[in-house]
Order: C-alpha cells, then structure tokens, then sequence
C-alpha cells in the first residue's frame, strides 16, 4: 500500500504533502536522485540493474518488456513503488504511439494487480497524452504520474505541465529528466511534487558547476565563481579525481536551495513572484512561464489563494495575468456595482501606501472632496486607477489583493499597462448613469488611460491637473472648485452619510457575486463601526457578517449565511446532519461549489439545505470534493 | 500484452516508411555492371592472418525494405541498390571486376559478398548468376572462406546443397541479421519482420551442410535506453553462441540517412552507442569460456556523430582496440582504457532507465 496525502496551503497549485511508502514518510515537495538519498531525497533505480541505496523505500523503474513474465515481479521490494515500463522516444512517433503507452501501461497494470497494488504504480505519461485514455487508466488506482521532461523547454515540455494540469488531483506528479535548478520553482508552483536532480550528476560528470540561473564549467587552476558551500571550500585543494564528487555536492546542494527557496514562497504566498522572477533565467523559459500563463490560466487560478501576504509584490509584465490581478480585475467588472446615487465620478491615482486610504496624498483628496461637497460626499464615487489590477473602488480598497499589492509607483506605464486600465476604466463607467460628471484627477500615465477611453465614454468629463501633479495645490483648488460647480450646476441634494453600507455591500458583492450586497444589506441593515476597523452589520437585530479591515473581507454568522443561501455560491454540502469540531475534512464533503478557491468566506449546508456552518474554505471546492483527506473549511460559526 | 506489442510494432512500421518518404526516387543511377563498393582489408582467415575481399553487389536491394513492411529502422542499405534488376551478365561483371582486386593477393583469402540484401535470394541474384559467382570462386584456390548474406527465409536445403557442391571443403558462412535474441526487440525497435524461430530453423539447415552462421548482432536500436541497449546485446550474443554461430559481428547502430533512426536522431530522441558501451559488450562477450566462437566488430562511423561515440578525445584509442580485437581475438586489447568521460557514461546508464529521456 502506498498513499499521498494533500496538505494544507496552496500558492497556485503548488501543494505539500505526504508520500507514504510503507513505513516511511516523505514530505513533499521532495527531490528524486540515483545517487544519493535520505529525508528529503527519495532515491531511484531500474529494477535489478541499480541495487538499492538503503533499505529504504525508493522508486523503481520496470524496464520494457514484450511479456509479463519477463518482468522480475519477485525482485521488487516490498513497500517499493513500482514506475511502469515504457519505450524512451516512442511517444514522439505520432499520436497512436502516445495512446498506446498509455494502454500499454494500462495492460501491465491488470496484469500486476492485484499481487502488486496499484497505488504502489507510477505510470509514465507522456506530454500529449490523450484524456481519456488517461482517465481510464487513472482509475485503476496508480497513485503516482510521472512526465519526462527534456530540458529545452519547448513543446514537450510545456505539454508535459499542460497534460499534469488535467490529472486528478490526488495523484503525485514526478517530474524527471533534464531539469535545472532555475526550472523548480515553475515546476513546484504547476503542481509537481516530486523533482528529480539527475541533471546535478549529469552536469557534475561534465565537469559543469550549476547555480540557480546558469551553470560555469569548472578547470581546477583556473578562475572561477565565489561560492560559499562546504563542497566548493575543498576545490583549491582538489585533485582532478575529486572534482566530479565536489561538483556533485555543489550541484545537488543548489537543487536543494532552490526548493526550500520555493517551498518558503509557497508558504508565505510569494511562489507566483518567484516563478515570475525566474523568467529571467533564460529566454526559454520566459516563454515557458508565458505559455502556462496564458494557457493554463484556469488551472493556476483554481488554486490561487483569495488572501495572501501583506505585501504581495507584483513586478514585470508576468504580473499582469496573475491569477490574483486577473481575477481582481474580473470581480471588479463582473460583480461589482455601484450605488445608484453616484452624480459624480472623481478618478484618482494610486499610492504606494495601502489601503490608499492611509497614504498622504489620498488623505489630501479626502479632505479636498470632503470641504468641496459637505454633507453631499455620499454623491461622489471614488475610483483609483492602478496597474495592473487596472482600477480600484474606494469600497474595496481593502481586499485582498489591493490592500496590498506592491508596484514600482513610477507612474510610467507600458502599452499592456495602459490598455489594461483603460479597458476597465471604459467598463466601469458604463455602470454609472450617462449624467454622471467624470473627474479626471490624474496625471502622467494614469492620464493616458483616461485619454484612452474618452471616446468610448457617455460622460462628460473634466480634468482638474493643470500642471502635472495630482497632489499639487493647484491641483487640489481645481479638484475643489470642479466639485463645487458640478454640485451647484446639478443641484445636488444630499442624503445620510452611506459610506459603511457602501463598503460592506461592494465587498459581499464582490465575495460572493452579484446580488450579495442586497441580501447582506437590506434597506433595514444596521451598521456599526469603521471602515479602517470593523464593521458590524445586523438585519432585524441579528447580525450577519462584519467587515474586517486588516483583510479587506467580510465574515459570515450562521445568520448571514441562511440569508446567503438561496444564491446557491460558495456552498459546501456535507454528508453528515450537523459539523462536529472546529473544521470540515475533505472526507465529510458531499459536494461543493467549484467556485470556492483557497481563502474564500463559505457557508456549510447538509443535505436537507440546512445552514449548518460558516467559515473560511482551505482548500479549492474540486479539491473538497476529489481529496479524501485534509481540512476544506475552517469553522468560524456552527449550529448546535 | 502481446496485442499492444504487435500495434507498437505497427506504429513503428508506419514511421519507418514515413521516415524513407520518397527517398528512393532520388537514389543514385548506377552501373548495373560495377559493384556498388569493394575493399580489401587484413583479416582473420580461420586461424591464419590472411587478406579479405568484401564486395557489395548492386541489386534491387532487400525485399523486406522494398515490401509494405518498410524495412528495418535503421538500415538505408536500399539506397545502395539500382532501380531496375541487374541482367545474371551484368551482376556478373560485377563481381569480376571486385575479384580483379585479388589478383596480387596470396592465400588465405577470404570473400564476403554483400548485396544490400540477401545474397541468397533469387529475385535479387538470380540463381545462375549465383551458382557462376560461386564457381568462379571455387576456381580460386586461394580462397578459403566465403561470406555470403541473407535474411532466414531464403535459406533451406535446396539452396544450401548447392552452394555446398560448388565451393568444395571451403569454409563457408551465411552472415544473418539476428540483431537481438528478443523478438520484441527485433520486431518493435528494428521492424526486422522474422522471428527467432526463423533463425534457428535456418541455423539448423545451415549445420546440417556444414555451413556456419554469422549473426548480425544490433547495438543500440531505436527507442531503447543505452542500458537496455547494452543489455540487450550482451544477452544477445550470449544466446547466439549458446545456438552455435560461428560468428558474431556486433554493429553498433550509425544514423543512416532517410531512416527512422536518423528522424530521431535529428531531434534529439536518438543517440547512437557510447564507445563505452562497444566495449563494455566486446569483454562481456569475450568472457565467455568458448573460445571457438568469433567475434567482430568494426564500428561504422566510430568517434563521429552519426556513429558508436565517447566524447571526442578518447574515441579513436577506443575504436582501433576495437578493430584490433576483431582481428587478433585477443581481449586484453579491451581492458584499461579510460578518460573523463566515462563517469558522464555511466550516469545515462542510470539516468535513461529512469527518466525515458535520451542523453547527448
Ligand atoms: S537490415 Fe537487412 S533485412 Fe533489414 S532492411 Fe536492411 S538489408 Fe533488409
Ligand atoms: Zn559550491
Ligand atoms: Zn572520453
């Protein structure tokens, strides 16, 4: 028996886990060698040709066989994990090739179980792997997928990360071949648990040093790169029958580095900038990571965390089809909409401070609008215009990630930039009555998205930066005499201050879709509190989410959640009538709606509908439902 | 099992056939009255030092490759042939003109005559063209050892009693591309299209008129790992001296041109032989205690790209202990050779079993 247990957290779907092979452990991500092994290295070797490194479990690769009989069953040990055979470059022959290594596979398998079981078997798959076939032979239980890859990062390469994409997501996935170092945190990020290092040996035997980007050959005598490992002190007094074995060590010691390098982003949410940083290693691989990006978009976001690191930096143009920018901006257009009262539109800059609210200059424009309408401020909408996520509504400038995404704030913008923004700007407006009055308070290139959308606009518009900056006094006079014109042309009439239900409405809309904000925040809603704290919001004396500030995010009560319920999103059905304990384990998890991704506000019902629960999701809602094991959902609130 | 061998087979019947395109028509025009090559080299005649004459005849080449079944997936002999069957006159002239090149050479002589095909089969040589080729070296008595070529089902009885009557007491030999000992092999990666039961069948008829068998043992085909390759190999050879053969040649594969071999090659998924892995077979295979089987190997393209090759700096040591031994028999000329390169060799051992990646 062998089992590979998903763990909690997530950055893309990038995982940890637990490979357990007989009585040992290995914590995954994990790197495979045929030269070494311990803890974190799990050794491999052919079937009777490579004798084993220690008695501890490894992978073993069967070679290619015309018969069963002439595979050595009996040799295997006993908690092994068995890789089924296959012919190197066959599946490059055309499309009925790749199809046959997997029936081939396939054969093998029911020939093996059920002396050998079938979670103990690793099947080879190759990058153009047919679905079906593929899903038909998943089912017979191999837990383990394995894919080659050949190191130009092309086609083959890609197709294999592209085919790992559509495997069920209980399986661990071993990426071998010719892998450098650069390419692991690319590889971990697309949901490769185990990685092998066969290339620190291949290098080493070529007298090649490696380093996270790039290798250097090595001459003893000769100058070369500092390095600070234990390996590297022993080359100034090296022999040549050294060399190889200190290079080795150099080489695997990078491999090791790099892992625990992505392992730590993992945790803390920065695996995304670290792949993105990595596109830098080489010009192949920048296209590598632009190919996952645009076609694998739907499988990275799946597992992107809704909540992320405080500072979330977001850098190159890779950032702009981040699954958290991306979907920023797709929330924002799809599901957010403005309150009905808004007579006018005041776009502003970003800061680099977050929330923008807390910055200097956005203070400053608080208290220009504030003196300019007094008492009429409910009649104005604020919008910051930002890249990549393109603009920002003052009521979510909390959210995760625009509370806390990072950018040079230069202000010079590329033509992606700027159409991006543009593109949401000219969206966002066409939610606001053709009445409206657009103040343009911007300038540099936040006034070319502007000027990019002007024809496409139904507003009228003014700009109020006459020499350049938006924080100047000039500036800020033209902003408040702007305002109060606009308020006496169009005789505005006030209303009560409307700023916390504004705040709480936007963000359930854009948590749980269009509508949310209505049901959470009836005309009867009471709210109490401040937006850079909490905010409570109660409907008929119970009450039914708050607002938390430091997240930007809105957490249910059991009473929130009923109200939630018949918009059928972001439900988790159990199988059992009621929660026990603090969490609800993947295991318990009837169905779930594939909305929820990592970190989202959902709410718990049984089969007879019951709201049972409400809580924080840790885990994809296809994740809930696939896995049999580890936490879906931390309980915040649950019925009795 | 054995139904996905025979479509993998078939898959790899298709991308050979593929792979020769429509290299055919571009074939060279020949001569149909000169041979398409002939060499003289040194060689070992039974226990005696003595001189070789290796002929290639023009033909229509081998059937097998001309049939629906597309050839083996490393072979481009075709290529060699001439489009239109030579005339039993023109073969003949042929042959006259390569044995003119022994006319200074004293005995023992040895003939080794190839057609790009099989020699024995008679919609290449026609018979009387066969039987005056054989008397005209049954004339010579110099001659003492004569190779001819052919695939297994062209050999039988008939064929074999009259080769015998002819060339007298000669010590004669059928050179057979066995290739691998394992039919999955030879039919998945070398599409050879005849069993080991074919070989041993034609082995037998062979013993039976006193005529020894060559076996053509493959180093490296497609789609095989470097280990499964050299594995494959030794075994090979192993059981071909547990059969009987005379002799072994063993022909580490070189990329021949329009073949599936050099498709993959050109892409990376191919790489012919390690010169280490030559070796590592040659001493396998010497160190049997039977001593009376020979063993050649003369690698074709050795230290070059398309060829059996190390790293460039100690290929030609390696490719001339080769020959050597072929010649002397004497394994010690096989022993201690070493270089750098012998550590990243013994890495793609490991690593190509494993990973299903091919290495440079
Ligand atoms: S290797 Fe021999 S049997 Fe195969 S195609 Fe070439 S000549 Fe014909
Ligand atoms: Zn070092
Ligand atoms: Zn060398």
């Amino acid at each position: 028996m062998a089992e590979f247990r998903v763990g909690r957290g997530h950055d893309g779907p990038a995982r940890v886990g637990e490979y357990i092979l007989g009585p040992t452990t290995y914590i995954t991500p994990l790197l495979a060698s045929s030269f070494t092994s311990s803890d974190t290295i799990i050794a491999y070797g052919a079937l009777d040709r490579d004798s084993p490194l220690s008695d501890k479990p490894m992978l073993v690769a069967l070679p290619f066989a015309g018969h069963i009989d002439d595979i050595p069953f009996s040799k295997i040990r006993e908690s092994d994990a068995v890789i089924l055979p296959s012919l190197i470059s066959f599946a490059s022959l055309s499309s009925d090739a790749s199809n046959l290594v997997l029936k081939y596979q396939h054969e093998v398998l029911s020939k093996t179980t059920p002396d050998l079981d079938a979670s103990r078997t690793v099947i080879r798959i190759p990058s153009d792997a047919d679905s079906v076939l593929l899903s038909k032979l998943t089912e017979v239980g191999p837990l383990g997928a394995m894919f080659s890859f050949n190191g130009h990062l092309g086609p083959q390469d890609f197709g294999a990360i592209k085919t790992r994409s559509r495997l069920p997501l209980h399986m661990m996935t071993l990426a071998a071949g010719r892998i450098e170092p650069g390419l692991i945190p690319l590889l971990y990020y697309t949901g490769f648990d185990v990685i092998d290092v066969g290339y620190a040996e291949e290098s080493a035997t070529a007298s090649e040093r490696l380093w996270k980007n790039g290798s250097e050959k090595i001459e003893l005598g000769k100058d070369r790169r500092y390095c600070s490992c234990p390996a590297c002190a022993k080359l100034d007094t090296a022999g040549t029958k050294d060399l190889q074995g200190i290079l080795l060590e150099h080489n695997l010691s990078i491999y090791r580095s790099v892992l625990s390098e992505s392992q730590e982003a993992m945790k803390t949410g920065r695996l995304r900038w670290l792949v993105e940083s990595s596109t830098h290693n080489s010009p192949a691989q920048a296209s590598l990571v632009r190919s996952v990006n645009n076609e694998l978009y739907s499988y990275i976001e799946e597992f992107s965390p809704t909540t992320g690191p405080k500072a979330l930096p977001v850098i190159g143009s890779e950032s702009y089809h981040a699954p958290v920018v991306q979907r920023f901006r797709d929330f924002v257009a799809n599901r957010y909409t403005p309150p009905a009262n808004k007579s006018i539109v005041v776009l502003l800059p970003c800061s680099a401070k977050k929330p923008y609210s807390d910055s200097k200059s956005h203070r400053r424009f608080a208290s220009t609008i504030q003196s300019a309408m007094f008492g009429l401020e409910s009649r104005v909408a604020e919008v910051i215009l930002t890249s990549p996520l393109g603009l920002v509504p003052r009521e979510l400038e909390r959210i995760y990630p625009a509370g806390q995404y990072d950018i040079p704030v230069t202000g010079d913008w590329d033509a992606e930039e700027i159409e991006i923004g543009a593109s949401a700007l000219a969206t966002h407006l066409r939610k606001f009555s053709s009445s409206a009055v657009v103040i343009a308070h911007v300038s540099g290139g936040y006034l070319d998205i502007v000027r990019a959308v002007e024809s496409r606009i139904e507003q009228s518009l003014i700009y109020t930066t006459p020499e350049g900056r938006a924080t100047s006094r000039p500036s800020l006079e033209a902003l408040k005499e702007t305002l109060e014109d606009i308020k006496s042309i169009l005789n505005l009439s006030g209303g009560p201050r409307t700023e916390l239900e504004e705040i709480v409405s936007a963000t359930a809309d854009y948590q749980f879709g269009t509508g949310a904000g209505n049901v959470l925040v009836p005309a009867n809603a009471k709210l109490k509190g401040k937006p850079y704290r909490m905010i409570l919001c109660s409907v008929d004396g119970e009450q039914v989410c708050s607002f938390v500030a430091e997240s930007g995010s809105l957490s249910l009560t059991l009473a929130g959640g009923r109200l939630l319920a018949p918009l059928k999103r972001y439900w988790v059905r159990l199988e059992a009538p009621k929660v026990k304990g603090g969490s609800v384990f993947a295991v318990g998890v009837q169905e779930a709606d594939f909305a929820i991704r990592p970190g989202d506000e959902v709410f718990v019902i049984n089969r007879a509908d019951d709201v049972i629960a409400v809580g924080r999701s840790d885990m994809s809602g296809r994740e809930m439902c696939e896995l049999t094991r580890g936490r879906a959902v931390s309980v915040r609130h649950k019925k009795e | 099992m054995e139904r996905n061998i025979a479509e993998i087979n078939e898959v790899v019947q298709n991308a050979t056939i593929h792979a020769r395109g429509n290299s055919l028509k571009h074939r060279k025009k020949r001569d149909p009255t000169r041979p398409a090559a002939r060499w003289i080299t040194e060689a070992r005649v039974g226990r005696e030092r003595g001189t070789a004459l290796a002929v290639v005849l023009s033909t229509i080449g081998c059937a097998h490759a001309r049939s629906d079944s597309g050839g083996c997936t490393m072979c481009s002999y075709l290529l060699d042939g001439v489009e239109e069957s030579p005339t039993p006159e023109q073969i003949l002239s042929q042959f006259r003109l390569a044995m003119a090149e022994l006319e200074s050479k004293s005995a023992p002589l040895s003939i080794k005559i190839y057609t790009s095909g099989s020699f024995l089969d008679p919609d290449e040589i026609p018979p009387i063209a066969r039987s005056e080729i054989l008397r005209i070296i049954a004339e010579d008595k110099r001659i003492r050892e004569v190779v001819l070529e052919s695939r297994p089902e062209y050999i039988n009885d008939q064929v074999l009693s009259g080769v015998r009557s002819i060339l007298g007491d000669r010590i004669i030999e059928i050179g057979m591309g066995l290739e691998s000992s394992s039919d999955t092999v030879r039919s998945v990666c070398i599409n050879k299209n005849f069993d080991l039961n074919a070989f041993k069948i034609a082995l037998k008829t062979a013993k039976n008129h006193n005529i020894g068998i060559r076996a053509y043992v493959l180093l490296k085909p497609p789609l095989l790992s470097e280990r499964d390759a050299l594995l494959d190999a030794t075994k090979t050879i192993q059981e071909a001296k547990a059969l009987g053969v005379t002799t072994v040649s063993l022909n580490p594969v070189n990329v021949q041109k329009d073949t599936l071999v050099e498709k993959l090659w050109s892409k990376g998924r191919y790489r012919p032989p390690w010169l280490w892995s030559v070796l590592e077979v040659l001493r396998n295979a010497g160190s049997g205690t039977d001593r009376w089987m020979k063993i050649v190997c003369d690698p074709v393209a050795g230290g070059k790209q398309r060829g059996a090759h190390n790293c460039g700096k100690c290929d030609t040591g390696i490719v001339e202990a080769i020959r050597q031994f072929s010649i002397s028999q004497d394994s010690t000329v096989l022993q201690n050779h070493t270089c750098e390169c012998i550590s990243q060799w013994k890495h793609v051992l490991k690593h190509e079993d494993f990973a299903l990646v091919v290495h440079r």
